[in-house]
């Protein structure tokens, strides 16, 4: 069963299926879902920091160097691994954590570099690939009453091929109160049931009159709305239930309450939670850019992981900080760094990767690998190997297109599981 | 690389037991196959053209039994009587993704085809002495006869359509065919279709009284109609792509609403599209050159699959997977686009098109160059025009069509980008014949003016004049595909961009009658639209629900049945905004006062040494207007078309573009952050409670920038994000979309009644009435006895009739009937 909540067709995707057989392809296979008992995780909360966020400021610091920049690298509860000091709090952290450093990018322009690290896939003509959350929520079943993909503080890529369904709920901002989740102001819940009844009579009549398939399917999604609005598990989104001290502990700022919210969330079942946050496309004045990120993420992170540690959720959540690539390793004449795809990082915690480990290296001043090159699908492949999902599994687009979940070669980075 | 062949086995198995295929449907008694009716087809439409004489792909060739047995670079082609052995049938048997599956990046072959050349191999591989293989393409698509007289007009073109059409189904057993929708239906379905939005109270009064001949005048209403032309800009704007925030985008979007407002021929439109040169401000149509970012290869790409509905584009890294094209046909059409170049101001940042002095394009490409020098490349179109002996009717019609309106219309300059070379100088145009003035414009093309601004492209002139060809078969019947689909829910080719030998084209004739009915029009795309909607085939109804699926879709596939549709989402949303009455205040002024509950951030006075962060205060109060949590999910922000087409200088919005979006967030972050100078004030959050009166309204759909933000109700409702080719609406059901309209301020501002429209009035005087009233108003007709009696108790028992009634329109808002049309 897919966590997307596939409303359309469902019975022409059956009638399709079948034909897909008679082609020779073997249903059991497209049938086939995760196995969880491979699974190490259960959930994924992945920031995205759009823009390219530097490695060298952040997890890849070169002491000494003249591609260092203003930053010192400070010790970690891992002895030798080293990260920038704007993360004096997660650095106590790091060991349930791992760093992944030779990355390499293809892409230098933010769309197709964006396009690339969210999905796995290359911009390619006529196909759109789903991105992470989309494959993730399709791929494992779902937990809870809560959407199973939801993306705070912006939005997640789309579905692609997988179809709307398995594109994320969106929160606007972690805190507030969406007005979609309950009936508009003035409508109290009593009459608010009696207009859902006149509603569901009149739906039952077209439907029933013209037999169509596509209003069974909106007559389903309808009803999942509803119990949604009535679920007690909507409660995840309030964070006036968590201590003054709690969210200062994270930071009472956008940041830090999506990290809250995406804790929350991942509580309450929802299998993939994606934070959104901008502002790393660092061209000019870098460094005081990034201290002021650090000063975002570094007790939004540490106060996540140690959360998630203390209730024993940290083994089965991966948590996640990636960006579309680095940054030059040169200084620009504005104190900038400029786009750099072929050497970044990437962050992981939980969900079963083993604490402590840095994966790769790049060269001395941070310029290219200088071992083990990870490819950008190794990373997919390392996220769907923690969930138990097949990477060698494929899907079918709607007009029957054989895809791949993790692009041919990706491989999952075996030190870390 | 050789597979196991156990587990090839399994999975034929499993194919083949779950299709039911038995040994006895397909094989022939004991000699096996019959190679020349049964496997030779197979092997010629599947194999032989990748192995033959001229190209042995592996060194295979599978065009005479000697070389076939001879095998490959690898294994053995052919064990005899051992299919388990043999590449051919292991191979086949692979599933597409399969490393070494055959045919390569072709169409798998059919559970039949498999069996039979696992059949063949077994019982010997009989092969009869001398014949030789040469590849078969698929089989041409059956034609019916066309009409041999031109139509009189256009309720005789419809009546003809029919007539094809039906030929054509000819052959189908026991079709269902669906009876003719009613008057109001028809009403509702046209209205939808023509001018995006569900009739009025007023319109449907006109309609009733109208007469016999309603439905036709009521085409000929709604063809003239204002809205029409914003309806079919968003047509346009799926089809070309249209985003707003590129640059030239709103400049492009105002470009086709002018264009379709003023009937301008599509083909003039499009010769203008592909030949514009110059800044959108002064030629907005260059808008569809720099969408792409003047790129050859992206604009050969999406020129070819947009106005031919071919994926050349596929050809751009090989020769065409699926197809015949080859990958040096996609950069000889590339050629023609390679000279143009993207130019950003330094001082302003404007963006324009231009034309260089050098070809770009060049041959072979990079990856495959390897020492070899690589030359510019000569511009060649790939497709065929076609020359006939005799000229047919609908191109002598054409030709005599536009004589005349040259004739009639002064003289226009045909090339837009001529407009924006001769920016800002006044050009009367006096003798459009005039040699010297000719001779004039000939040097002037070639003059650089503005320091080379704006420079003509002699060759997407040239190229334009080819694609927009009436000789050109593909021109006119990929956009006749297109409207068809957006009238009857779906193309005679699907997807709609995608002709091809080796795609299913059904209904051959009729698609080539209405291509030849659009160009004897002179591309006009209401003559179009015309002939379609007087047909019976847009006027069927739906299947009722007791027919079985597969009935149910060959139907639809064959144009006897009506498929259900969802308005699309600017439809949808101006039909809520219509029946809801909200285009304009409905309730007086002060009638919905409000106090509201607000948290704010209020400064204490204290400071602290700390970050700056995303959310602070100062970045909340720039933005007043719009709802401060992140769901001004239903807004429309409306796009001003007649301002865009005005000459004015938009630099300062060009040149935020000079930065990606990234950049500018990064900037913005920054400098909010050095404002606070790390000191920060200490903010304590506070309940503040105000005063406001919420009367709302809505203005249309129709006119935002588009696409919306993401999530909001328009792309919720199907909104592409258009930006890859090939990607089209969506009409999937969603969760987040019966939230939005379950919840949403739209719907429930619609179903309340307010004192200002009539229903408030009739309401107190006639409860019958005003439920009648309610129905044609949100449903376009009466309700049934069941209906009206459910109604009247709904309001009778409401707390007063004013919420009954609105309790009755929130669900008729919400329901099926409403959001699919009839």
């Amino acid at each position: 069963m897919s966590g997307c909540n596939d409303y359309f067709y469902t019975r022409r995707n059956m009638l399709k299926l079948f034909s897909a057989s008679v082609l020779g392809m073997p249903i059991s296979r497209m049938m086939a879902q995760a196995d969880p008992t491979k699974a190490s995780a259960e959930h994924v909360i992945l920031f995205w920091n759009s823009g390219g966020m530097s490695h060298l400021d952040t997890w890849d610091p070169k002491p000494g160097r003249k591609t260092q920049g203003e930053f010192n690298p400070i010790k970690t509860s891992v002895p030798g691994m080293e990260i920038s000091e704007i993360f004096p709090q997660l650095a106590k952290q790091m060991h349930h954590a791992a760093l992944i450093r030779s990355i390499q990018g293809t892409n230098g322009d933010h769309g197709r570099a964006q396009y690339e690290l969210q999905t796995g896939f290359n911009v390619a003509p006529n196909v759109i690939h789903p991105g992470l959350g989309s494959l993730v929520v399709h791929e494992r079943e779902p937990l809870g009453d809560l959407p199973a993909f939801i993306s705070i503080s912006g939005q997640a890529p789309r579905a692609g091929y997988l179809g709307q369904q398995c594109e994320a709920y969106y929160v606007g901002r972690p805190g507030e109160k969406d007005p979609y989740l309950a009936f508009p102001e003035g409508i109290h819940h009593e009459r608010g049931q009696k207009r859902l009844e006149i509603l569901a009579e009149m739906n039952a009549r077209a439907s029933g009159r013209t037999g169509c398939e596509e209003m069974k399917a909106a007559e389903v999604a309808l009803k999942d709305a509803v119990n949604l609005m009535e679920s007690p598990a909507l409660k995840a989104f309030e964070l006036k239930e968590e201590s003054q001290d709690t969210i200062a502990r994270y930071g009472d700022n956008e940041f830090g309450r999506g990290a809250l919210l995406a804790r929350r969330l991942v509580e309450k079942g929802v299998r993939f939670v994606q934070v959104n946050r901008g502002g790393f496309d660092n061209h000019g004045n870098i460094f005081e850019a990034m201290r002021n990120h650090g000063a975002s993420m570094d007790p939004a992170l540490a106060s996540l992981i140690e959360d998630l540690k203390a209730n024993g959720k940290l083994s089965k959540t991966l948590v996640v900080v990636l960006s579309e690539f680095g940054r030059t390793p040169r200084i620009n004449n504005n104190g900038g760094r400029d786009h750099w795809a072929r050497v970044f990082s990437a962050f992981m915690a939980g969900g079963g990767i083993k604490g402590g480990s840095i994966v790769g290296a790049s060269d001395a001043d941070g310029m290219d690998p200088g071992e083990r090159p990870v490819k950008v699908y190794d990373i997919h492949a390392t996220i769907c190997a923690a969930l138990g999902i097949d990477i060698t599994k494929e899907l079918y687009t709607h007009d029957g297109r054989p895809m791949k979940i993790v692009r041919k070669g990706g491989q999952a980075i075996s030190e870390l599981l | 690389m050789v597979k196991k062949p156990l587990a090839v086995t399994l999975v034929f198995a499993l194919a083949s037991t779950l299709a039911g295929f038995g040994q006895s449907d397909t094989t022939a008694a004991a000699g096996g196959p019959d190679f020349v009716t049964r496997i030779q087809p197979i092997l010629e439409r599947n194999c032989v053209r990748c192995h033959n004489h001229d190209k042995d792909k592996g060194s295979l060739r599978l065009d005479t039994y000697e070389e076939m047995m001879k095998g490959g670079a690898e294994a053995d082609a052919v064990v005899v009587g051992k299919p388990e052995e043999s590449e051919l049938i292991i191979r086949t048997h692979l599933r597409p993704i399969d490393e070494g599956f055959m045919p390569d990046e072709g169409q798998m072959l059919t559970g039949e085809e498999l069996e039979l050349l696992s059949d063949w191999v077994k019982t010997g591989a009989k092969w009869p002495k001398g014949v030789t293989l040469t590849e078969k393409k698929p089989e041409p698509v059956k034609r019916v006869a066309m009409p041999e007289r031109p139509p009189a007009n256009a309720a005789q073109a419809a009546a003809y359509l029919d007539d094809i059409l039906k030929r054509e189904n000819a052959a189908e057993k026991e079709l269902f065919k669906a009876p003719g929708i009613s008057d109001m239906a028809f009403l509702r379905r046209a209205t939808i279709d023509l001018i995006g939005r569900i009739p009025t109270m007023d319109e449907i009064d006109h309609y009733e009284k109208a007469g016999a001949d309603r439905r036709s005048k009521l085409i000929e209403e709604l063809l003239g109609h204002d809205r029409f032309s914003e309806r079919w800009t968003i047509f346009y704007a799926d089809m070309l792509r249209i985003r707003s925030n590129l640059p030239g985008g709103n400049s492009l979007l105002a470009y086709v609403n002018q264009s379709i407002e003023q009937s301008k021929p599509y083909d003039t439109m499009v010769h203008e599209l592909i030949s514009a040169s110059g800044r959108p401000n002064s030629n907005p149509a260059v808008g569809y050159i720099l969408g792409e970012n003047a790129d050859p290869m992206e604009l050969a790409a999406a020129t070819s699959q947009i106005f031919l509905g071919v994926r050349l584009g596929c050809a751009m890294c090989h020769d065409h997977p699926f197809d015949d094209w080859q990958q040096k046909d996609f950069y000889e059409l590339a050629a023609f686009f390679g000279k143009t170049k993207r130019v950003q101001s330094r001082n302003n940042g404007t963006v324009y098109a231009t034309e260089g002095h050098e070809m770009m394009v060049m041959w072979p490409p990079e990856d495959k160059a390897k020492d070899k020098p690589r030359r510019p490349v000569a511009p060649t179109f790939p497709f065929t025009l076609t020359e006939y002996e005799k000229e047919p009717h609908y191109l002598t019609r054409f030709e005599q069509k536009r004589r005349k309106s040259d004739a009639s219309k002064p003289k226009q300059d045909k090339d837009a980008a001529i407009e924006a070379l001769l920016d800002g100088i006044d050009t009367s145009p006096s003798k459009p014949k005039d040699p010297i003035l000719a001779e004039a414009k000939r040097e002037s093309r070639k003059l650089n003016v503005h320091n080379d601004l704006y420079r003509v492209s002699e060759l997407r002139d040239q190229l334009a004049g080819l694609v927009t060809s009436p000789r050109n078969g593909f021109f006119a019947r990929a956009f006749v595909n297109r409207v068809w689909a957006e009238l009857m829910g779906h193309g005679f080719v699907e997807p709609l961009d995608n002709f091809s030998d080796y795609t299913e084209l059904r209904h051959a004739t009729t698609l080539d009658y209405l291509a030849h009915e659009f160009i004897a029009s002179g591309y006009d795309l209401r003559s179009l639209i015309r002939i379609i909607m007087l047909s019976d085939a847009y006027q069927l109804d739906h299947i009722e629900g007791d027919h079985a699926l597969t009935e149910r879709e060959r139907a639809e596939k064959n144009f006897t049945a009506a498929p259900v549709r969802r308005m699309l989402g600017e439809v949808l949303y101006d039909s809520l905004v219509v029946a809801g009455h909200l285009s304009d205040y409905k309730w007086p002024a002060g009638a919905n006062i409000k106090t509201i509950e607000r948290q704010v951030r209020v400064p204490t006075g204290e400071t602290r040494m700390i970050d700056g962060d995303s959310s602070t205060p100062a970045m909340q109060e720039a933005k007043t207007t719009i709802r401060r949590d992140g769901y001004d999910l239903e807004s429309s922000l409306e796009v001003d078309f007649d301002s865009l087409l005005s000459r004015a200088e938009k630099s300062d919005i060009a040149s935020m573009k000079n930065k990606s979006d990234e950049q500018i967030e990064a900037e913005k972050m920054a400098a909010m952050a050095r404002m606070q100078s790390r000191t920060r004030m200490i903010y304590r959050t506070e309940i503040k409670t105000e005063k406001i009166d919420d009367n709302p309204r809505f203005s249309s759909a129709m006119l935002m920038a588009t696409p919306a933000p993401p999530a909001h109700f328009l792309r919720v409702f199907g909104q592409p994000t258009r930006e890859g080719l090939g990607e089209f609406r969506e009409d999937h059901s969603s969760l987040r979309q019966q939230l939005m309209m379950l919840n949403g301020r739209l719907t429930n501002e619609a179903a309340r009644v307010g004192p200002k429209e009539p229903l408030h009035k009739i309401l107190q005087e006639d409860l019958r009435r005003a439920i009648e009233w309610a129905y044609l108003e949100i449903l376009t007709r009466k309700p049934d006895a069941i209906e009206s009696n459910r109604a009247h108790s709904i309001i009778q028992s409401a707390s007063s009739p004013a919420e009954g009634m609105a309790d009755l329109r929130w669900a008729l808002l919400n329901s099926h009937e409403f959001r699919y049309q009839p």
